[in-house]
């Protein structure tokens, strides 16, 4: 069953491979415009051989970690706050609404003028993003917890942080987690968007040079990059840890 | 002096914005080491009672008494165990068992000592590392009591807590609920729709008015045990229950007719 997807997959994209080589074989756009999978190929493998791939995907990573860490810490504790106090969550996370609107993009900016062409900006940019996704899933987590579960936990004896580590929290996973996964797919987008326009080092850093040396194929290469690091963090680490998640939590 | 005093309870709901009475003045005496099984139609409050026992509601009028002190918040010495179990499923059997007494900051060592003893009690050693979900509903319902027992309470609190089972399971814990009392010596509050599950179960019945309710009657159960659903003995308890009921129960019939032409 498994392995029968799997080559479905192969199969799909062998075809996108062969008819990417058969229309730039029409000769209907220069190369310069349209390169073959060949010359893409042949970027990415002069990426890797002179490192400069490892490189820049090493620098977006853990400009991604750490803005990951600090917006799912942030947002999972603005999130039980708006949810265990209403004022909070009146003032706040009406507030919280209206920043998730803004594309990280547009953080910029202020980032660059707060922080200068410096990692803790991009990192600025990437936490920001991610950050309200997490708080407005944690909140509706914590709100939809099965109240027999926090009655029972009283009735035991959890009280204050105890009942919010012990309970609150493995309570609420479900939906945070499903808050986590956006919050990455934003981070992502953050992070890349921000060294894209910081100019300063990762994968961004590393499509902007392709854009500056006319280097269609290097842009490409670049970009097949980001996307496959994005199908692999989704698939093998969220995908991984909502299944379990789900499967334990006897929701799946 | 006894274990338990429910003096005069009233408590109030909302509904759609209307006051709605629910408790009309309960009043209850439950001594140490007594099984109280509470019945009365669908939706009468007994189960808001439990709550309120467990301190997980405030009455609107009246107190309750436990070992001469009046409620008023929840206790690990007031041990609810709900219809769903509301174990965590987070936890493995082991660690939901002993979650009560890991909040009570009791060193894991002495916890896992006490939780085999009652999780041996239960039957569930075997289970002891499974997760809620691999559990059948019977089997949860074992893990929630274990859950309650391990914090040896002064009353244990029963919310319908066989509901869910199907005939055989149910009868299987009747009977292995009395032998926990037998062996707990614990004070039991245990709500129920079901008639014959509280003459198996209860050294006393308590009969619940519709809403809002009261206790219409008391009923000693005075029969041997281990007692079993088919009893002859049972049966002119069980008449005696139903007879109760039934106007209790028409008149719910009655409202819905009128709501319904």
């Amino acid at each position: 069953m498994k392995k029968n997807i799997i080559i479905k997959k192969i199969i799909f994209f062998a075809i996108l491979i062969v008819i990417w080589q058969a229309v730039d074989l029409a000769n209907i756009w220069p190369d310069n415009i349209f390169p073959s999978p060949y010359e893409v190929g042949e970027d990415l493998m002069y990426g890797i051989s002179d490192g400069s791939l490892f490189y820049g995907i090493g620098t977006s990573m853990w400009r991604l970690a750490v803005g990951l860490v600090i917006a799912i810490s942030g947002g999972m504790i603005l999130g039980i706050f708006m949810a265990r106090t209403e004022t909070i969550n009146q003032t706040i996370g009406s507030l919280v609404l209206g920043l998730q609107s803004i594309p990280s993009i547009a953080w910029v900016p202020l980032a660059i003028l707060w922080f200068g062409l410096t990692d803790a900006g991009i990192i600025f940019v990437t936490s920001i993003g991610a950050i309200f996704a997490v708080t407005i899933n944690t909140y509706s987590g914590v709100k939809n917890i099965d109240p027999n579960y926090l009655a029972a936990a009283r009735n035991m004896g959890a009280k204050g942080n105890q009942l919010i580590i012990n309970v609150l929290i493995p309570a609420a996973f479900p939906h945070m987690i499903s808050g986590f996964k956006q919050g990455w797919a934003f981070a992502w987008r953050g992070v890349i968007g921000a060294e894209l326009l910081f100019s300063f080092l990762g994968l961004g850093f590393l499509l902007n040079v392709g854009r500056q040396l006319n280097d269609v194929s290097e842009v490409i290469a670049v970009m097949l990059i980001i996307m496959g690091m994005g199908m692999l963090i989704d698939g093998f680490v969220f995908k991984k840890i909502e299944d379990r998640i789900m499967s334990r939590w006897g929701l799946r | 002096m006894s274990k338990l005093e429910a003096k005069n309870i009233v408590k109030y709901f909302n509904h759609d914005g209307h006051k709605l009475k629910a408790l009309d003045g309960i009043n209850l005496n439950v001594s140490d080491g007594e099984f109280v099984c509470l019945v009365g139609p669908s939706g009468c409050g007994k189960s808001t009672f439990l709550r309120i026992v467990a301190g997980l509601e405030i009455p609107d009028n009246g107190e309750i008494l436990f070992d001469g002190k009046p409620i008023e918040n929840t206790d690990p010495d007031r041990i609810m165990v709900f219809q769903e179990g509301a174990l965590f499923p987070w936890l493995k059997v082991s660690d939901n068992v002993e979650f009560g007494l890991k909040m009570a900051g009791i060193p894991k060592n002495e916890r896992t000592e006490i939780s085999r003893r009652y999780l041996d009690m239960m039957q569930l050693t075997k289970f002891a590392d499974s997760y809620t979900y691999q559990l059948s509903t019977g089997m949860k319902q074992r893990v929630a009591i274990a859950r309650a027992l391990v914090m040896d309470p002064g009353v244990l609190l029963m919310d319908e807590p066989f509901a869910a089972l199907d005939t055989q399971t149910r009868n299987l814990l009747l009977v292995e609920m009395q032998l926990i009392w037998k062996v707990t010596k614990k004070t039991i509050l245990f709500v129920t729709h079901n008639v014959a599950e509280a003459t198996v179960l209860g050294t006393k019945v308590a009969i619940f008015k519709n809403r809002p309710s009261s206790i219409k009657k008391e009923i000693t159960i005075d029969c041997s045990r281990p007692r079993h659903v088919e009893d002859q003995n049972l049966f002119k308890y069980h008449q005696q229950i139903l007879n109760e009921l039934k106007p209790e129960v028409n008149r719910d019939n009655h409202i819905e007719e009128k709501y319904h032409h």
